[in-house]
């Protein structure tokens, strides 16, 4: 198949682009359009990624949310059913996507002094209703998306509620939004895992930000409520005992692990990516649990720098375990408890941290610095 | 084409759990079976890609395995939820249901 879009012919990518964030409001809308069909068209995702943003973008902005409706089907977004300031609506599919996403927002924007998802005040688009019987929500690259669950079978049949019931899916799924703008984690094998589980991190955080709860408190749970009550099991998965939240003769039991001595190897799921997320959710858990407190003041900080500046798209569980010992000596200093509690909940999933040297080298640690020294020269002083 | 069996498997999800289930179309209701058959044909099903997923793959989607098996031979199609063509989402919708429903169809 093969289609002509002439606009996209005619004027290049940058031209677009500019276009698409100081144009006049048609002028805008033509320009992301052909911009995001170029881009699918040659299966840009990063590319229609930082489109979206920069068409989302209103600088300076705050939260700014849109919810759209798919009416069950499975065009994307949508019509819009409410916008930024609007009151609630009859729909409660359409005030959970909000409110959630205001929530997320504001645990990010209040505690990490992150303004959206791209960190420049992304607009946040979620479609509810979509699709029938969709019993999942998806990060698209650009937006959030949610289904109502089974609710095309037998009542007695039916396994999930609509997945905006609970808030820690409307995090993960915006979270999914940071990673693609920060670490950009490859959605395969301990990359995938470790993109999921810091979606799984920072949906539990909302959670226990909006119940102000303390780690201890918390019940650590993904996915409380979305289970119906056909179904023997508390959520989709727990990062306080990964494998035990659901048993059940129609879902199995839940197959995560909670110790790299029991991790999965298979090709499905990305390989795994929903499966071994357990891992490192539980040095999360753990690290949380051994601070104390609000598990976003300190754990959460330690694991959003890390998201921010350290992981890459290639990352695998041991680096993450050195990379959140290293930014906790950067926080919290070298051998603060902070960075022992890190040091802990990783021994306990079986990694060891490997610190490496935890105070930055002379000279402020640039890679110029780093290549003379490898190389044995001594950089003159600036 | 004369369909005679679909092997049906979606993994992945917010959930990351595998549903797979095999459909012999002589075991469904005839109108499942007619739909089922319409829509395999319309798609021109044995001329698709055996991949039509993004290689960039979008977090907690479905990715779906289709094979469809007729007197000829088989043919397999692994798709997801934003890469399968809008004309492949009833098929998906129609088949996904099938494989989660427990009651004969």
């Amino acid at each position: 198949m093969h289609k002509h879009f002439p606009v996209n012919c005619f004027i290049p990518p940058h031209i677009l682009k500019n276009i698409a964030t100081k144009g006049t409001e048609s002028q805008k809308n033509l320009a992301i359009s052909t911009l995001k069909v170029s881009a699918r068209m040659s299966g840009q995702r990063q590319a229609l990624a930082d489109f979206a943003a920069a068409a989302f973008r209103v600088d300076g902005a705050g939260k700014d949310r849109v919810i759209y409706d798919a009416r069950n089907g499975s065009s994307l977004p949508g019509t819009v059913v409410r916008k930024e300031g609007d009151a609630s609506v009859s729909d409660v599919a359409v005030n959970e996507a909000y409110d959630g996403s205001g929530i997320t927002y504001d645990l990010f924007n209040d505690v990490y002094q992150r303004n959206s998802i791209d960190g420049n005040g992304m607009r946040l688009d979620s479609t509810v209703h979509y699709r029938q019987g969709y019993d999942n929500a998806f990060w698209d690259g650009e937006q959030m998306v949610y289904g109502d669950g089974d609710e095309d079978l037998p009542v007695d049949e039916r396994l999930f509620n609509r997945f905006t019931a609970a808030l820690d899916v409307i995090a993960h799924e915006l979270t999914h939004g940071v990673t693609q703008f920060e670490a950009k984690l490859t959605y395969s094998q301990q990359p995938g895992a470790l993109n999921e589980s810091m979606s799984d991190v920072f949906g539990s955080l909302v959670k226990q930000y909006k119940l102000q709860q303390t780690a201890t408190e918390a019940d650590w749970i993904i996915g409380q409520g979305l289970l119906t009550e056909n179904v023997n099991g508390v959520g989709i998965r727990s990062m306080k005992a990964p494998g035990t939240a659901y048993d059940d003769p129609v879902l199995g039991k839940d197959p995560q692990p909670a110790h790299m001595k029991d991790y999965v190897n298979t090709i499905g799921d990305n390989g795994g990516v929903h499966i071994n997320s357990g891992i490192p959710n539980h040095a999360f858990y753990v690290t949380a649990v051994e601070l104390g407190g609000y598990a976003w003041e300190k754990a959460g900080q330690i694991w959003y720098v890390t998201l921010k500046d350290k992981l890459t798209a290639n990352s695998k569980f041991q680096d993450c375990a050195n990379m959140t010992y290293r930014a906790a000596g950067e926080l919290f200093g070298a051998g603060s408890i902070e960075q022992q509690a890190v040091q802990k909940g990783w021994t306990e999933v079986g990694l060891t941290v490997d610190g490496g040297s935890t105070t930055p080298p002379p000279d402020g640690g640039g890679c110029l610095e780093a290549l003379f020294r490898l190389i044995g020269v001594t950089p003159a002083k600036r | 084409m004369q369909v005679e069996r679909i092997k049906f498997e979606r993994t992945g999800g917010f959930a990351g759990m595998r549903i797979a289930r095999d459909l012999k179309l002589d075991d469904l209701s005839d109108e499942h079976a007619s739909r089922i058959s319409e829509l395999l044909d319309d798609l021109d099903f044995e001329e698709l890609p055996e991949q039509m997923i993004n290689e960039d793959s979008m977090p907690d989607q479905f990715t779906y395995t289709i094979t469809v098996e007729t007197k000829k031979g088989e043919h397999t199609v692994i798709t997801g939820d934003a890469s399968a063509p809008e004309k492949m989402q009833e098929l998906l919708q129609l088949l996904d249901r099938l494989a989660r429903s427990r009651k004969k169809q």
